[in-house]
């Protein structure tokens, strides 16, 4: 069982519960986001024990905000003094819950077989991905935790890992009674929850260099690279000229 | 909450592919640095990305490890390359493997492809905002359809998905810059195997689950062995054949259907699956007026093709009509009819058969040899489906040997051929494949296409062909026959008194189970006979015209509703006391008439055939008599004149005797 966290209490800085349900949602769904970037690194030449214990404590840090997260909205919902706009938004987080809960719940399941194959204990083949760094801030960054702890790489052995890999298997078959629990217990009819956000998510920020290092790369082929440097030197060799032609000319004037 | 995967059957998962992996460790050999592929460094502007391996090298690796050669090599990389194991640096839409210096990167053992998880909507929907969020108005056209689609679908997770994009793209922000961009790479390759773009298919459609893993060794428990000894059995029970016979035969479909085969010869047109242009389904429809030349080779290919195909049909079905001899195929017909239609109406649409042209004195009576007779009579004393099957397939025989090649010279088919189209092969652009694949649409629904079908056969039975033996003189409609035998062409009447039924020597009454459940509002005999004659298939000719002298209009209605009735079933007796001024009565020949004799103007009792009795019956309103022989003897009594000719079939006096109807 996942260990009770006083953390998350803090998190809803507001007394509303409203707004406590809407920031452990929040926060659930950044720490599944970080589950998925630290599972896409396994198998890879990057895969090593503090990739495994940086995903061992995400998931954690999941399941316990999933577990506040449950009973928070569980209770809200079967209130039945809850007003009518109230209602509708506690559904809304309530979506959102089950639906984050059941990414994860894929993930972890994916993440199952692949730490089945590729065991660092048995120093299986990894595949050479071209992942270069590391991913401690990511972890970081779904524990909520401002500073990169660099705890030791220790050599990871088969009963460890076999341990490791049974109590993976209790957590999803948690999960899963979790979200069936969720339908038996609250009926959210999931046709009467309507979108409030935009369909186009505003552009989050102008990340150019990133960008520009992949539309070089998709571009590469094509030559832009080349025409660009061509139009650039094109107009220095203008520029050069009209320098050429001014001195030229204050030469025959003078 | 998701509806997991219920394709599963409560069973657990078995995944068809066998090959995935094969080729996940055929992937982890190649990762070996030593025996492994070499790999490079990709140099992009800012920074150096590592193991990027060449298509070559992959090729000379692939060729070595399995010892074959290049091109099989490479045919193998592109597998791999298309199932996502490998994806391309440059050009990423396109997934095969070239054997030169481009580029390709090992996918990341998260995004390999696999069939225990389906691939959710929900991720492509978070994948693709993501790519919005990084930049507006980088999803392609078609990623700009489905984004607004999963809109729509998953509207009520929208606001999650938003909130996850953007929580994956913070996240991603948190690693190095080369990082984000491999793993950007890798989940766009991802993407492209799974949700590919329009014109390209996906390497993991694999079609049904299969109900066993592959890749899973089998426990040999005692049904394990149970299985294999009912195998072996089967096995050794299958009939043989000479493989020089198999082979011969194999080889002489091959070279008949070789060019008809729309995967080994261009399908003209257009195959519709490839350009989206439909125009070769419209040419090639069920009913279509005009044939195609390819269409019309095949008819001569076999007789059962011919059969097979409706157009073709219907031109035999013209051409027997002009030789007098369209009992054969209506026979046919009925018994297929009967053979695949409903098992309510089984018993009498056999007796139905019987009666139109297998009993002595039936109007369409057709030739089978004694011995099949025999088979027949005795079988139709406890009918089931396959009753009439050894006449049935006399008549196929009969018909193959004889009318089929007298077919294949005869004037109307050489019509058909030569006006037959041979449609020219289209060309299109990618521009124009692209807005046919917007156009498409769904074709008809099958209710509708259900009703043409059943008007279809209606009017032809409607205005159906001769019957050569009844050229009686009165009009009445024998709408209960009109299904199979058609209409007799009546002449005018002699009688206005009562009308008649054309093929009066067949039982009307036994029939009547159609006609009794017709509601009363379909009987209208206003003078709609126009459209029914008008409605006879353009392959009608002028010889036809002869039947569309009799004032079709009542028996049109009719045969229109009743041959629908049949084919439903209904039993409502009660209703036929409303039919009155139909029909029934017959005075007509009690016997098969030669073509062309004049019918007998009075009934004659006398000519009775030995085989059968037939009673002289003429109700004074043509009163139709329900299909129980119990009803029959009920209704006898109350005729006073007129005479309804029944062929009352040996069996029936068994069972009447027994009491059993």
């Amino acid at each position: 069982m996942p260990l009770s966290n006083n953390k998350v209490a803090d998190d809803g800085t507001s007394t509303q519960p409203l707004q406590e349900g809407k920031a452990l949602v929040d926060s659930l769904i950044k720490a599944v986001a970080c589950y998925r970037h630290l599972a896409s690194c396994i198998g890879g030449c990057t895969d090593n024990s503090s990739l495994r214990r940086d995903l061992w404590q995400t998931r954690e840090r999941a399941q316990t905000l999933a577990l506040s997260c449950r009973n928070h909205l569980t209770a809200r919902l079967r209130d039945k003094t809850l007003p009518e706009a109230e209602r509708k938004e506690t559904e809304q987080l309530w979506v959102a819950f089950s639906s984050c809960l059941e990414l994860l719940h894929a993930d972890m399941c994916k993440v199952f077989t692949m730490v089945k194959q590729f065991s660092l204990a048995n120093n299986s083949t990894m595949v050479q991905t071209g992942i270069q760094g590391g991913t401690t801030e990511v972890a970081a960054r779904a524990l909520s935790l401002h500073g990169l702890q660099e705890a030791g790489d220790g050599p990871q052995t088969s009963s460890m890992e076999g341990q490791e890999l049974s109590q993976l298997e209790q957590e999803i078959a948690q999960v899963d009674r979790t979200l069936e629990d969720m339908e038996l217990k609250v009926n959210v009819l999931r046709w009467t929850v309507e979108a409030l956000g935009p369909q186009y998510a505003d552009p989050v920020s102008t990340d150019s260099a990133s960008l520009a290092l992949l539309s070089i790369d998709e571009e590469a082929a094509q030559g832009f690279c080349s025409r660009s440097q061509m139009f650039a030197a094109m107009m220095l060799c203008g520029v050069a000229i009209f320098a050429v032609v001014l001195s030229v000319c204050v030469v025959f004037l003078v | 909450m998701t509806i997991k995967n219920v394709r599963d059957h409560g069973q657990r998962y078995r995944p068809r592919m066998a090959c995935l992996k094969k080729v996940e460790n055929v992937v982890l050999e190649m990762q070996d640095p030593k025996t492994g592929v070499k790999s490079q460094t990709q140099r992009l502007v800012i920074t150096t990305i590592p193991h990027a391996i060449t298509g070559e090298d992959i090729v000379a690796w692939i060729a070595n490890r399995f010892k074959i050669d290049a091109t099989e090599a490479r045919a193998m990389g592109t597998m791999m390359v298309a199932f996502g194991y490998i994806y391309p640096l440059q050009d990423h839409k396109r997934l095969m493997l070239k054997p030169d210096t481009s580029l390709y990167r090992f996918q990341t053992p998260y995004f390999w492809p696999a069939q225990q998880w389906p691939v959710e909507d929900t991720d492509y929907a978070i994948y693709l905002a993501k790519r919005n969020i990084r930049k507006k108005g980088m999803l392609e056209l078609y990623e700009q359809e489905q984004y607004n689609n999963l809109y729509k679908w998953m509207n009520h997770k929208w606001d999650f998905i938003v909130m996850q994009a953007k929580e994956q793209y913070r996240a991603g922000k948190e690693r190095k810059k080369p990082d984000r961009v491999v793993f950007d790479c890798q989940e766009r390759a991802y993407w492209v195997v799974h949700r590919p773009p329009p014109g390209t298919v996906s390497a993991m459609d694999y079609g049904h689950d299969r109900m066993v893993d592959p890749n899973m060794e089998e426990k040999k428990t005692p049904d394990y062995y149970r299985r294999i000894i009912m195998f072996t059995q089967q096995c050794i029970m299958r009939p043989r054949v000479k493989s020089s016979v198999s082979i011969g035969a194999l080889v002489k479909y091959t070279t008949t259907y070789k060019e008809h085969d729309p995967f080994l010869h261009a399908c003209l047109p257009s195959n519709p699956w490839l350009t989206d242009d439909v125009t070769y389904w419209t040419l090639n429809m069920p009913n279509v007026e005009i044939p195609t030349k390819m269409r019309v080779e095949r008819w001569t290919f076999s007789f059962g093709e011919l059969l097979m195909d409706p157009r073709g049909r219907a031109d035999f079905r013209l051409f027997l009509k002009k030789e007098f001899s369209g009992e054969n195929l209506a026979f046919w017909e009925a018994c297929e009819d009967l053979k695949w239609g409903a098992a309510e109406t089984m018993k009498e649409k056999a007796q139905q058969i019987y009666k139109t042209f297998l009993a002595r004195g039936a109007p369409r009576w057709i030739n089978i040899d004694g011995k099949t007779m025999d088979i027949t009579v005795k079988g139709l004393a406890h009918p089931h489906r396959y009753v009439l099957d050894a006449a049935q397939t006399h008549i196929y025989m009969l018909m193959k040997k004889d009318s089929f090649g007298r077919y294949l010279k005869s004037p109307v088919f050489k019509e058909t051929q030569k006006k037959a189209i041979a449609p020219e092969p289209q060309r299109f652009t990618e521009t124009q494949l692209e807005q046919n694949a917007k156009r498409r649409r769904p074709s008809l629904s099958p209710i509708i296409l259900r009703q043409q079908e059943e008007e279809q056969k209606a009017k032809l039975a409607a205005s159906g062909p001769v019957d050569i033996t009844q050229l009686c003189r009165f009009t009445a409609p024998v709408p209960h026959l009109a299904v199979y035998t058609g209409i007799c062409e009546a002449q005018s009447t002699a009688s206005p008194g009562f009308m008649t039924l054309p093929n009066s020597a067949a039982c009307p009454s036994p029939i009547s189970v159609a006609i009794d459940s017709t509601p009363a509002s379909e009987r209208r005999f206003d003078g709609n006979g126009g459209p029914s004659s008008s409605h006879f298939p353009s392959i009608a000719e002028a010889s036809v015209s002869e039947e569309e002298n009799q004032p079709p209009a009542p028996k049109s209605r009719m045969a229109l509703s009743l041959s629908r009735l049949l084919r439903r079933g209904c039993n409502a007796p009660s209703v036929f006391a409303s039919l009155s001024p139909k029909c029934a009565v017959a005075s007509g020949g009690g016997k098969v008439q030669p073509l062309g004799v004049e019918p007998l103007a009075q009934p004659q009792p006398r000519r009775i055939a030995n085989f059968f009795q037939i009673k002289v019956d003429i109700p004074p309103e043509c009163r139709i008599y329900p299909i129980d022989s119990e009803d029959e003897e009920d209704d006898s009594p109350d005729t006073a004149r007129g005479g309804v000719k029944e062929i009352i079939c040996p069996w029936e006096t068994v069972t009447k005797q027994e009491g059993t109807g």
